[in-house]
């Protein structure tokens, strides 16, 4: 006779105390973090670097980046005057808690103002993995195609911004933004969607203004008794 | 994708629990949910797993995946729907709000095993 035994155990419950503890340490050094998300190629680096340009005199910044194997994005960070930490994940298509543990070790958290875990390129895996951020931001541009939200509702519903690059290139794409945007809203009704061009320049203040609002939110949010 | 190293942690608490029995209790059959918001795909996390059955101790074990939909609530309105593809909105008012109920999970949630000595359990 078979017998059935009732486990109900959460594949991934390594990660999310793992990352409920970076969550802890992340509240009590009062630093914003901020996991970007996107395919390869559509902008996380650049926009990480000209935040960096604009941003770094009023607040300290630092990166933590995944990368299949190289240093090179980690490389352009610093030239932009950003600390940044590689994690080569090797064949890994997404950060966990656990690298990201590791990770941040090279940081003095309480110095810091804002940290961004910019993630493997890839739409699929990331979603599923939390690592403690306060905020999570899904990057697409528009040379990708319109559809981007249709082929990867999960990660986009679990942005809470969504930032759209590229935008000097909009019309040589063929992309509709009106079909973007419906897309966006059909899985994630309260992401904003902040249209910008990390070559330009345009829009990135709205990016920036996002950005420090938000921090100013979470940091109500962790002083405000429940 | 990456459902290998997925199933191999599936396979490690399956490990530990078969662990807790008594020696030569065999499994029959492992039962994982995943859910639709858990970034997994269910085709490929079964492939994986019987990969990794089949290098086991009991490479007879069944593997069986259920697929859980992403349960929505709508938050004008109340009520409960499935999200299908990329349009969530609520079929019955038509506002797109919602809160997730289910479907992000990825669980182990049951095993089948096979005693050695039935009479010592049904008692």
């Amino acid at each position: 006779m078979t017998r059935r035994i009732p486990l109900e155990k959460k594949v991934l419950s390594e990660n999310d105390r793992l990352a409920a503890e970076l969550a802890l340490r992340f509240g009590e050094a009062d630093v914003f973090v901020v996991n970007l998300m996107s395919s390869p190629g559509a902008g996380k680096t650049s926009l990480l670097e000209e935040t960096a340009k604009r941003l770094g005199s009023r607040l300290s910044l630092a990166a933590v980046e995944g990368d299949l194997a190289t240093d090179r994005d980690a490389e352009r960070l610093r030239k932009a005057g950003l600390p940044a930490r590689q994690i080569n994940t090797g064949r890994g298509c997404h950060l966990n808690a656990a690298q990201v543990t590791e990770a941040v070790v090279a940081f003095d958290l309480a110095a810091l103002d804002v940290l961004f875990i910019e993630n493997v390129g890839n739409l699929v895996c990331p979603a599923a993995f939390y690592l403690g951020e306060h905020r999570r931001v899904v990057v697409s541009s528009t040379p990708e195609g319109d559809d981007k939200p249709v082929k990867y509702p999960v990660a986009f519903h679990s942005a809470d911004c969504v930032v759209l690059n590229k935008m000097d290139l909009v019309e040589a794409a063929g992309f509709s933004l009106e079909a973007f945007r419906r897309f966006v809203r059909g899985v994630a009704p309260r992401a904003p969607i902040l249209e910008l061009s990390c070559r330009t320049g345009a829009g990135l203040e709205t990016w920036l203004d996002w950005l420090t609002a938000e921090r100013e939110a979470a940091r109500t949010a962790a002083h405000t008794p429940e | 994708m990456h459902e290998l190293s997925l199933a191999q942690a599936i396979w490690r608490q399956v490990a530990a629990e078969m662990n807790k029995r008594e020696a030569g209790t065999q499994l029959v059959g492992v039962n994982l949910v995943v859910g639709a918001l858990s970034g997994t795909d269910p085709e490929s996390l079964e492939f994986a797993m019987r990969l990794v059955v089949e290098g086991s101790g009991w490479p007879d074990a069944e593997v069986r995946i259920r697929a859980e939909p992403a349960a929505l609530r709508c938050r004008d309105c109340g009520r409960d729907y499935e999200a299908e593809g990329w349009d969530w909105a609520c079929p019955a008012c038509g506002r797109t709000d919602f809160e997730v109920l289910a479907g992000r999970d990825l669980r182990l949630e049951s095993l089948e095993v096979q005693e050695t000595n039935d009479a010592t359990h049904s008692a």
